[in-house]
């Protein structure tokens, strides 16, 4: 992927830089709002880290004078650390995604990966399928090689945001986000329990297992190699 | 003194009144100048016509015969009588040629004093002039008796006035002082002192008595500023030591393995550390109160149903038991993101704190137009002596020091009921604890729109 990081700090600016490339990204990186604008507004990146934190043009105006030129590229907001208010108002102004600082390389690069190759809400297929696992929306129901697999409601969400990204990390707190619409980090885990919940339901007694736990990072489900 | 507001009132006072007053006196004298005016002139044009009409019936010895006899009644009208060519043919005025119609004349009175009258001279059959004049001196006369009049009231207004103000701006400046040397004091540093009411109940002591409430809430939050950086020092000091001693350690260490697992083990406590200062700017927001701008009509159980949802899996994993008995429609106005915290804030504390196989249920109720919520376990519950201080910040209990936690969930529950003035309880649930959070009536404004917006959503596609 092609990425632009917009940061004025020169080390973080380098950590993400480094940690982004050895995933296999191309990364710019714009020092300052201005230079940020002009580069997202000339090439075509996949996805544009931006900090909300800038001098002289700050994120929020970037982000707003992008939006308003039409460049649609996902934007990632990056806010400081407790700003409780600063979520709300990224997403209003045209953000698709934010992650408070400090936060780890593993939870950024899952969060880029889901933006860069979101499809639109409406390009969603009906029956999302993986394997021999299918799931279809609009009748909410959930068939494992053929076999109708029972699920809570909660479960089906939790299976839906899995299948949308199949093949591709997702961490605790983008499935507490999505799932559980929870903005916070509880401290018991409720990821975990819900996971083993679905697990047991689509994988128990199966040879080919499609949810993976990915170690320091999240889970992921995918075709059987 | 005049920097006195009370005297600068009182004396914009006294002169508005004293310009009242002037107003009204040169009202009053120029509609009565004009009102006596009227009178006199008429008196002079029915004298006038009266003599005409003499002129008519009597011929010129009539008239002149007339005004003989008129001239000489005390106090009458003054008179004049010529012919068209000037000469006098009776009366004082007869020697004096003023212009057709109305004017004022000079005339010298027999004793010498020079007077001005006002006259009508007119024209009769034959080129014969007859004037008719008044002595205009009775109307000053009483025009200055009245000025004299409206003087004095003049005078009385402006000593009456500033007497007023005067004893007026005197008990306002008592109380004003005393407002002073409160915030005098408070500036050095006496924080406990407060303005003193004078007990009258009046707009002054409204003000003085909302001022000492915000001096209270000022204290309150000086207070808990000070709580704050003691309890960060404090409980921030043991696990960024605890940092430092695993730094030094890998530092020390040989192997390589040793020293990326004292890292991993470092990033750990940092992450840790940030989550307490997360936590902490988090409940600090929150007692900020910006987030009223977010509070939206919400259905408490949904809210509540949610959370009850999620942990209730993990709870049944630990052998505890989550259940939730929710009355629908218990609307109340607030912010949805931090009610949802606050939930789960009181079910991981319940979770946490009750013990293996501990019954926990989470009820909501609606109440009246409002709702609330009861989190209530069967374990061992919190000392009654020790309930208000488990909302602190970083307050734990003595046998909850081994089990996980910052000691700030139920801090950030405090300020989230706080936020949105909603009252909490810690109650004993005999045994355990028993948490309630009743909440305000909605706007009425509100609860119509949210009403509207559930029937859009009871579509069976929503979601």
């Amino acid at each position: 992927m092609k990425l632009l990081v917009v940061e004025d700090d020169r080390e973080t600016g380098a950590y993400l830089k480094r940690g982004l490339s050895e995933a296999g990204h191309t990364v710019d990186v714009a020092e300052s709002g201005r230079e940020g604008l002009f580069l997202a507004a000339g090439e075509a990146y996949d996805v544009v880290v931006l900090d909300r934190m800038l001098p002289h043009t700050d994120g929020m105006t970037v982000l707003r004078t992008l939006r308003a030129s039409g460049v649609r590229t996902p934007v990632l907001l990056l806010t400081a650390l407790g700003g409780i208010d600063d979520r709300v108002e990224g997403l209003e102004a045209g953000a698709d995604d934010y992650l408070v600082k400090p936060f780890a390389m593993a939870e950024l690069l899952a969060r880029l990966n889901a933006l860069a190759r979101r499809p639109p809400t409406q390009d969603i297929p009906a029956v999302l399928q993986v394997a021999d696992l299918k799931l279809d929306r609009l009748t909410r129901s959930v068939t494992r090689g053929g076999a109708r697999v029972e699920l809570q409601p909660r479960e089906f969400q939790l299976l839906e945001y899995l299948m949308r990204n199949a093949g591709r990390v997702v961490t605790r707190t983008m499935l507490l986000e999505s799932v559980w619409d929870f903005h916070f980090d509880p401290r018991t885990n409720i990821v975990e329990t819900h996971m083993s919940r679905l697990r047991a339901k689509i994988d128990r007694g199966r040879a080919n297992e499609l949810i993976h736990t990915v170690r320091g990072a999240g889970y992921c489900l995918r075709e059987p190699d | 003194m005049f920097r006195s507001t009370s005297v600068r009132l009182a004396a914009l006072y006294t002169v508005a009144f004293a310009l009242a007053v002037v107003v009204l006196g040169a009202s009053i004298l120029f509609t009565t100048r004009a009102h006596l005016r009227q009178q006199f002139d008429a008196r002079l044009e029915v004298e006038a016509s009266a003599l005409a009409q003499e002129f008519r019936a009597e011929g010129l010895s009539g008239v002149a015969q007339a005004v003989v006899e008129r001239d000489r009644m005390a106090g009458a009208l003054d008179y004049g009588l010529c012919t068209a060519d000037g000469r006098p043919v009776a009366g004082r005025l007869a020697g004096s040629h003023p212009p057709l119609g109305w004017s004022r004349m000079r005339i010298v009175q027999p004793d010498g004093d020079v007077g001005f009258i006002r006259v009508l001279s007119t024209q009769l059959p034959q080129g014969y002039r007859l004037v008719v004049g008044t002595d205009d001196e009775q109307n000053d006369a009483f025009e200055s008796n009245m000025i004299q009049g409206f003087a004095w009231a003049l005078a009385g207004v402006v000593i009456l006035g500033a007497l007023g103000g005067y004893a007026l701006s005197h008990g306002v400046h008592r109380r004003l002082a005393a407002m002073t040397g409160a915030a005098e004091a408070i500036i050095d540093g006496d924080l406990a002192r407060r303005i003193p009411l004078s007990g009258s109940d009046d707009d002054l002591d409204a003000l003085a008595s909302t001022f000492n409430r915000m001096l209270e809430r000022i204290a309150a939050l000086m207070e808990s500023l000070r709580q704050v950086s003691n309890d960060v020092a404090h409980d921030l000091r043991t696990p960024l030591t605890r940092l430092r001693q695993r730094l030094e350690a890998s530092r020390l260490a040989p192997a390589r393995e040793e020293r990326s697992e004292a890292i991993a083990g470092a990033i750990e406590d940092v992450d840790a550390i940030l989550e307490t200062f997360a936590a902490l700017l988090r409940i600090a927001q929150i007692e900020g109160g910006a987030r009223r701008a977010a509070f939206r009509p919400l259905d408490l159980s949904v809210v509540v149903g949610t959370v009850v949802d999620a942990f209730a899996p993990s709870a049944e994993d630990a052998g505890q038991c989550l259940t939730l008995s929710a009355e629908p429609g218990g609307l109340i106005e607030g912010d949805a993101e931090l009610l949802t915290q606050m939930t789960a804030n009181l079910v991981e504390n319940a979770l946490r704190h009750a013990g293996n196989k501990a019954q926990i249920l989470v009820e909501v109720r609606r109440k009246g137009p409002s709702a609330e919520v009861v989190v209530a376990d069967n374990g061992p519950g919190v000392p009654e002596a020790e309930r208000e201080r488990i909302l602190d910040r970083f307050y734990r209990l003595e046998r909850s020091r081994s089990t996980p936690g910052d000691g700030l969930g139920l801090a950030l529950v405090a300020a989230v009921v706080r936020l949105h003035g909603a009252t909490l309880r810690l109650e004993d649930a005999a045994p355990g604890l028993r948490v309630r959070v009743s909440f305000g009536a909605p706007a009425d404004g509100a609860t119509l729109a949210f009403l509207n917006l559930a029937d859009i959503s009871r579509s069976p596609d929503a979601g």
